[in-house]
């Protein structure tokens, strides 16, 4: 009984491997991480890497470890990575495309963790390299106070073009903390003026501008934070030239660090309506 | 004075300095075997390597080029972009003969330019099996127009290309035999069942009234797509917060090239050769012949960036990954949307088979109209929307965030304006074609059925070019730099090539300035061999040694738009022999039709027509013919035809005179007329796409003659068919074509 039971078991395992050869010619394996989080990954990643009678893939949830096996005359490990990170997942030769990352259900947004941070880019390398004098660097510190309340200005007007009230609200309270977190003294005497005068309008416009996720509310409160802001960087400059813009349908402005238009006050419906009337250097 | 005098001296020396600098290379053109694609297949090498080598000289030196031609064959080397006398421009039969088997040719000419440039061979399709390659021109280290921080940059020459396992003299073949395999191999047949399963039976049907056949953005299917001769590549030498230069020349024979990259933006300092002011974009299209140096920075370490190049149509890419390290992946470019395509294209199609732009000027590649086929930019397909679309909707730039560089954003660093107060000679071409036969022309005439246009030296050329076809053509000048008038004034653009969509006008201008014979071509490489060109030639110049015999030169290079492809199927069918033979050219056709039996009361019969097309749309064909059939005691016997004369089936042997014309949903009438004074009324429509590989045909005609069959295409030139004929009853077959 207990041979015929062997005898089984050889059989089985015969059928399996020739059952195997007769998918996958010359087939080689090998062993590689991916990185993915949960069942619903597994199915994803073994399915963009898998391809009949060429490649098979096999990944294990805790591990992370993939089995790769494919016929070595038609493809290679890279070939099917890319696949994989083309879908979504990283590997140790391959980062997916922002994209394809950011597509992911929820649940399968893993930490990148073979992602190396991108490093400060060049702009502001040069801009570090241009200071001369001991004056130019107290200038350029000024600006820099209010630069993170202009950046988050400037988010804040990407989420309405693009007409997403979530993310404007987001962005809208980010505007608010870089609000609150400049410090007065620092600013030259001229900014410091106008920041008085615009600072109690920008906050409670902040303020509302993120506690509504209705775009059109938000569009409204965004032409008096506009106005304020442009009486700001007008005094105290950005560190490239932004781009003072005005819509005739809305009779409003914004600013904008492009000189193409995109209409934040109508988002795709009259996205290049308005034409820029300052430019601040 | 004294400043003048230091100014002669300081070139003097500049010239006494460089002058002298021969740089000489020998290149042995050989055969040999590739295998791209697991296939081992013929190819044509230069010392050894495709691409061709890369061949660099700084501004100043002499060139010095020999070439060695170890093939069978014929060939030649254009310098594309290269101010040079005419002699050594490199086109055979125009401004040399071309250079025989088994002999060297040497080319030398002073390098007076800089920049990216690249060169290939123009002789017949060898372009396309390896002869192309990068020419890079180094600016002067004292050059005044030295720019810090992007001339001393590390520089890479890329050039662009694509492969296919196919001969390209049958690829040729097969386009202007109206073959669709090219896109069943793409997936783009966008038959009936497609469309109805996409909700778009009526945009189809629309299509085939308006006489189009399905269209693409491009002609062939390639089996790779290239970059410095490999489908992926690594410059690993480049770290974390380097900038590269890259010098891209696309040297495709009939692609255009996406540009992205996953680092950010590409910024783009020179266009086919000459400076640019720099304008960042997040995407390019590089068309067929253009170059454009671009400069990417690599933002993090121990990674490297895709750099990726994807044909128009979107089928493959090719990636070089710049940086060491882990590889960061670009965004795919998503499939296109066919069937929107079609239906933009029908409603910009007049019922005359002219291009009606709606009031939309449009020029400079600003707006484009594929732009509805674009996922990334419009969205994923959707039903149908019966929007009336306007200007701002083919508007790429202004649809979505994603910048993508438009000739409009070209702008000089430098005064590039044309000599004043001499004589301006206008000249206005319509870019024309016939998608059906695969006719390519300027204001419908091919090369070898029009003139030289005479320019005098000294004179400025202005030419307008309008696209009135309905796919997009890089127009390149030989030996002179144009400016492209793109709103930019005096600082216009200088490029020898112009992209231009369907249904674009723009404008260009040149100092006509150097003697010679210069071609005026369409950079599609099928598309030139189809004869879309001109030819300038300077009036009173001195002959050109190099054409010893000119009128036998002109003879050979009208040759190859002159030239006829054959193509023949035959239907080996259970009740007897289908099948047709055609041999055809620009404007001409010989074909044959036969139908042969098994027995005498199948019988047989074979009709012949010579005709010819006339039009731009080649939808009238006149034509001569002779009609030869016997049986003996048919199954489908009539006394007499629709009109009441005496049906002579059984046994004819006549000629004949008549005349095709294609109506609306492609269905050719014919009528015909016989020497014994029967006349005969035709219907017939071939190749109905009904899904992706099966086609359907109808035929009926007053002889009370009726066919119809269905062909199921299993490869390139295999098929099964079924078909039921009115003379031959049921058949079951199976079809080989050539």
């Amino acid at each position: 009984m207990n041979s015929l039971k062997k005898i089984m078991m050889v059989a089985l395992t015969m059928l399996s491997i020739t059952k195997i050869d007769a998918q996958i010619k010359n087939a080689k394996t090998e062993v590689v991480k991916i990185y993915g989080n949960c069942g619903m990954c597994k199915s994803k990643i073994e399915k963009a890497g898998s391809l009949k009678n060429i490649a098979q893939v096999s990944w294990d949830k805790e591990t992370k470890m993939a089995t790769l096996s494919y016929d070595a005359s038609k493809t290679n490990q890279e070939e099917i990575l890319k696949r994989i990170a083309l879908a979504g997942y990283d590997s140790d030769v391959f980062l997916a495309p922002d994209k394809a990352y950011s597509s992911l259900d929820e649940c399968c947004q893993y930490d990148r963790e073979a992602k190396v941070p991108v490093k400060a880019d060049a702009k502001t390398d040069a801009i570090g390299m241009t200071v001369v004098n001991p004056s130019s660097v107290s200038e350029s510190q000024k600006a820099n106070e209010l630069q993170s309340v202009f950046e988050s200005y400037f988010l804040l007007k990407d989420a309405l073009i693009k007409g997403e009230g979530k993310l404007a609200a987001e962005n809208s309270q980010k505007l608010l903390t870089a609000i609150t977190a400049v410090k007065m003294e620092t600013l030259s005497m001229d900014v410091h003026m106008v920041w008085m005068k615009v600072l109690n309008d920008l906050t409670a416009d902040s303020k509302n501008i993120s506690a509504t996720q209705d775009i059109k509310k938000q569009r409204e409160i965004f032409k008096s934070l506009s106005k304020n802001s442009y009486e700001l960087i007008k005094v105290s400059k950005f560190s490239e030239p932004v781009y003072y813009e005005y819509c005739p349908m809305a009779d409003a402005n914004w600013l904008s660090k492009e000189s193409v238009i995109k209409n934040p006050y109508y988002g795709s419906q009259m996205l290049s309506c308005g034409k820029v009337v300052e430019t601040i250097k | 004075m004294n400043n003048f005098r230091l100014i002669v001296l300081f070139f003097f020396v500049v010239l006494s300095v460089n002058a002298q600098k021969t740089v000489r290379y020998d290149l042995y053109v050989r055969d040999t075997i590739v295998n791209f694609t697991g296939k081992p297949k013929r190819a044509i090498a230069v010392n050894g390597q495709i691409p061709m080598p890369t061949l660099t000289f700084t501004e100043g030196d002499i060139a010095e080029i020999y070439v060695h031609n170890e093939l069978e064959e014929d060939t030649s080397l254009h310098w594309h972009g290269l101010f040079l006398p005419n002699k050594e421009d490199g086109v055979p039969n125009l401004t040399q003969m071309p250079i025989k088997p088994h002999t060297i040719h040497k080319y030398t000419f002073p390098i007076i330019q800089n920049g990216t440039h690249w060169y290939h061979s123009h002789t017949e399709l060898q372009e396309q099996i390896g002869m192309y390659g990068s020419f890079v021109l180094n600016k002067r280290a004292n050059d005044p127009t030295f720019r810090k921080g992007i001339d001393d940059l590390p520089t890479v020459p890329v050039i662009l290309s694509e492969w296919t396992d196919m001969d390209p003299n049958n690829v040729h073949r097969l386009l202007h035999n109206a073959s669709d395999w090219f896109a069943i191999q793409k997936g783009t047949t966008q038959s009936y069942s497609e469309a109805i399963k996409a909700g778009h039976f009526k945009t189809k049907v629309t299509n085939e009234w308006k006489r189009m056949n399905a269209m693409d953005v491009s002609d062939v299917y390639y089996d790779k797509f290239l970059i410095n001769g490999k489908s992926e590549s690594q410059l690993s030498q480049f770290k974390s917060g380097d900038k590269v230069r890259l010098r891209v020349s696309n040297g495709g024979a009939s692609t255009n090239f996406w540009l992205t990259y996953a680092g950010g933006k590409i910024t783009v300092v020179a266009n086919d050769g000459s400076d640019v002011e720099p304008v960042e974009v997040d995407r390019l299209l590089i068309a067929a012949s253009e170059t454009y140096d671009v400069v990417v920075i690599i933002p993090a370490d121990k990674t490297a960036y895709e750099f990726m190049a994807t044909s128009e149509d979107r089928t493959k890419s090719s990636s070089l990954y710049i940086g060491n390290g882990i590889k960061q992946l670009v965004d795919p470019l998503p499939k296109l949307k066919y069937f929107e395509g079609m239906k933009m294209m029908n409603d910009m199609m007049k019922m005359n088979g002219d291009l009606d732009d709606m009031g939309m000027s449009m020029s400079l590649n600003q707006m484009d109209m594929n732009v509805v086929m674009y996922p990334e930019i419009t969205g994923e397909a959707k039903g149908k929307s019966d929007k009336k679309m306007t200007g701002d909707d083919y508007n790429s730039n202004k649809l979505s965030d994603i910048t993508t560089l438009n000739y409009a954003m070209l702008k000089s660093p430098m005064k590039t304006t044309l000599p004043k107060d001499v004589p301006v000679k206008e000249l206005r071409f319509e870019l024309t074609g016939n998608m059906n036969r695969y006719v390519w022309s300027l204001d419908n005439k091919v090369v070898s059925e029009t003139d030289k246009i005479l320019i005098k030296k000294g004179e400025n050329v202005r030419i307008v070019l309008h696209n009135g076809s309905m796919m997009r053509h890089p127009m390149h000048l030989h030996g002179h730099d144009f400016r492209l008038l793109n709103g930019q004034g005096d600082y216009a653009p200088l490029k020898n090539v112009v992209d231009i969509m369907p249904m674009e006008t723009d404008t260009l201008e040149f100092n006509a300035n150097v003697d010679g014979d210069w071609f005026f071509h369409c950079h599609i490489l099928y598309h030139m061999m189809s004869g879309m060109g001109r030819i300038f030639s300077y009036e009173n110049q001195p002959p050109n040694p190099l054409i010893t015999n000119p009128k036998l030169a002109q003879r050979k290079l009208f040759a190859d738009d002159r030239m006829f492809h054959f193509m023949a199927e035959n239907d080996f069918a259970t009740n007897g022999n289908d099948g047709e033979a055609m041999y055809a050219n620009t404007r001409w056709s010989i074909g044959t039709e036969w139908r042969l039996g098994y027995n005498d009361m199948h019988g047989y019969e074979v009709e012949t027509h010579i005709g010819r097309y006339i039009g731009k749309m080649q939808w009238l064909m006149p034509f001569v013919g002779f009609d030869w059939r016997y049986r003996r005691m048919g199954i489908d016997e009539h006394e007499q035809n629709l009109f009441g004369q005496a049906d002579t089936k059984d046994n004819r042997a006549v000629f004949s005179a008549g005349v095709n014309y294609t109506l609306p949903l492609l269905i050719i009438a014919q009528a015909e007329i016989f020497t014994d004074g029967n006349l005969r009324l035709q219907f017939e429509r071939k190749d109905i796409p009904v899904s992706k590989r099966l086609r359907m045909s109808l035929m009926w005609n007053t002889d009370k003659e009726y066919m119809a069959g269905l062909r199921y295409i299993v490869r390139r030139n295999f098929g099964i068919t079924t078909h039921y004929d009115s003379d031959m009853g049921v058949g079951f077959g199976m079809s080989l074509n050539y």
